[in-house]
């Protein structure tokens, strides 16, 4: 039997009377790699930061390992085994690179300065930025940012990996190697959820593909069956325009 | 005993006799706001991490109502020392306590209290307005890696919205060097006290606080300077090294980005 990582039910999140998220219910395997597209405002980002408690869910529950994750205890621990990398980088400002990797692993994990900085440099070179380790983050480009925020998650060990929008924020010549660092971790078989819109990464790289229309999964499907014959009139709607704009 | 003819005599004649009044009012004055805007400031960071710890509506009772009665007494204690004249804080603290808790403060302690909880109110608010000037995303970066919320205002959210109010700590460093001297009225021997002592034996008021406001403009003006210091120093390094390139992995390079003063 497979083990579920994480378990999604009935999950809903209101923003006063605007109803973001309507009963999203679904489950992660280990090793999956599950892409969530959908258009601007379907609650894609809401729902991952629902998953790791950004957001207060209204309703619903997200069980870790079969664990309700919503108690004080069990907050920090779970929130350390699944590690999110934002849309806007969200490095820590004042700190280097190294520091960035750092610090979580200190503060968090109770590692010593010595482990934590090889675990980070070996990370930092995973994704080809160990040369910049002193740099601030302030000094690097958008990609390189990335690619440090990335390594950053996976300095705490994360059992999932959560992704909101990595790329949408870079420039088109940067979404490159910030790519191709993700592709590198789907070969390693580490549990992904990413929410994006680059398609053509989509189809290639995941497991399962989650297409969100108005709050609710309305498909949920491997990618082969996805894009090339979508069920629900909705999605093929939503790939035919993305398709006709990318040529 | 000749009286000087000039104003130049006077200052000079006061100098010499009183130059140890002066000299010992400064340290006091120097002292009480040092050590005030230091309490001030980190009893400002307490109420200010308190005051934004979110309250989720899913939290058990237990734990949002000791935080909303802590919110309000907070908000309170901000708005009653920021409302009120230190001069008349001074007076009811120090004869409040001396009258119904039979607290005889010794007149140092008293000031140094003053002048800090006063402050902390000023400061709570700055901090505050520092940590809204930080980008939301830093404290979600934190909390994302199971940071609490403490780890992650002592550790990402404060360090940064620190270095944006040195402006402002600066600010009240300096109003506490002068406000200290409406201290004089519970008779703490700061700078004015002194001064007034100095200038009541020949009547010269003018030259005694010719040469108060002197003192004062030199410590305010020294205290701004070594802020500044602090700033810079707080923004670190403006060039980092690069290691290693595909010839050679022992190399380095050092760029520096010219950054706008």
């Amino acid at each position: 039997m497979q083990e579920h990582i994480l378990e999604v039910s009935g999950l809903k999140k209101s923003f006063g009377d605007h109803e973001v998220l309507r009963d999203i219910s679904f489950s992660v395997e280990k090793g999956e790699i599950i892409c969530i597209i959908g258009s601007s405002g379907s609650g894609k980002s809401t729902l991952l930061r629902c998953l790791n408690r950004l957001e207060e869910p209204t309703a619903g529950t997200v069980l870790f390992h079969g664990k309700n994750t919503e108690s004080e205890r069990s907050r920090v621990s779970f929130l350390s085994k699944v590690g999110m990398v934002f849309q806007s980088f969200n490095l820590f400002a004042n700190m280097s690179v190294l520091e960035n990797c750092v610090i979580g692993q200190m503060r968090v994990l109770h590692r010593t300065r010595k482990e934590a900085e090889e675990k980070a440099v070996f990370y930092l070179e995973k994704v080809g930025m160990a040369p910049y380790r002193n740099a601030r983050p302030a000094q690097l480009s958008g990609g390189q940012k990335q690619r440090v925020a990335i390594a950053r998650a996976l300095c705490m060990d994360p059992e999932v990996l959560l992704f909101d929008e990595p790329t949408s924020a870079l420039d088109p010549e940067m979404v490159g190697e910030v790519l191709s660092v993700m592709q590198q971790l789907a070969q390693a078989k580490l549990t992904m959820l990413i929410v994006t819109h680059e398609m053509s990464f989509a189809r290639d790289v995941a497991s399962r593909v989650i297409f969100m229309d108005q709050g609710v999964i309305a498909e949920d499907a491997p990618p082969e069956k996805l894009f090339t014959a979508p069920e629900h009139p909705r999605t093929r709607e939503f790939l035919g325009r993305i398709i006709n704009r990318q040529f | 005993m000749v009286r000087p003819a000039t104003f130049f005599g006077w200052v000079e004649l006061l100098l010499n006799q009183y130059g140890s009044l002066f000299l010992k009012g400064t340290g006091i004055t120097l002292m009480i706001a040092v050590t005030g805007t230091l309490l001030g400031f980190l009893l400002g960071l307490l109420v200010a991490i308190v005051r934004t710890v979110p309250v989720s509506r899913r939290d058990p009772v237990y734990k949002k109502i000791p935080l909303k009665i802590a919110h309000f007494l907070l908000g309170a204690y901000i708005e009653v020392f920021r409302g009120t004249p230190m001069m008349v804080q001074a007076m009811i603290i120090y004869y409040g306590t001396m009258q119904y808790l039979n607290l005889r403060m010794p007149v140092m302690v008293a000031a140094v209290v003053i002048v800090s909880v006063n402050t902390g109110a000023y400061m709570a608010e700055i901090i505050r307005g520092g940590i809204i000037s930080i980008d939301k995303g830093q404290k979600e970066a934190a909390y994302a890696m199971g940071m609490t919320h403490w780890q992650s205002m002592t550790g990402i959210v404060l360090p940064q919205a620190v270095r944006n109010i040195m402006p402002s700590i600066g600010n009240e460093f300096v109003v506490n060097i002068k406000d200290s001297s409406v201290l004089n009225v519970i008779s703490v021997g700061e700078l004015f006290f002194m001064s007034k002592s100095a200038a009541g034996t020949y009547l010269r008021y003018f030259e005694v606080f010719f040469i108060t406001a002197c003192i004062y403009l030199v410590l305010t003006v020294s205290i701004t300077r070594i802020l500044r210091l602090v700033e810079r120093r707080m923004d670190g390094k403006n060039n980092y090294t690069i290691y290693g390139s595909q010839s050679d992995s022992k190399s380095s390079i050092t760029i520096s980005d010219a950054k706008e003063a």
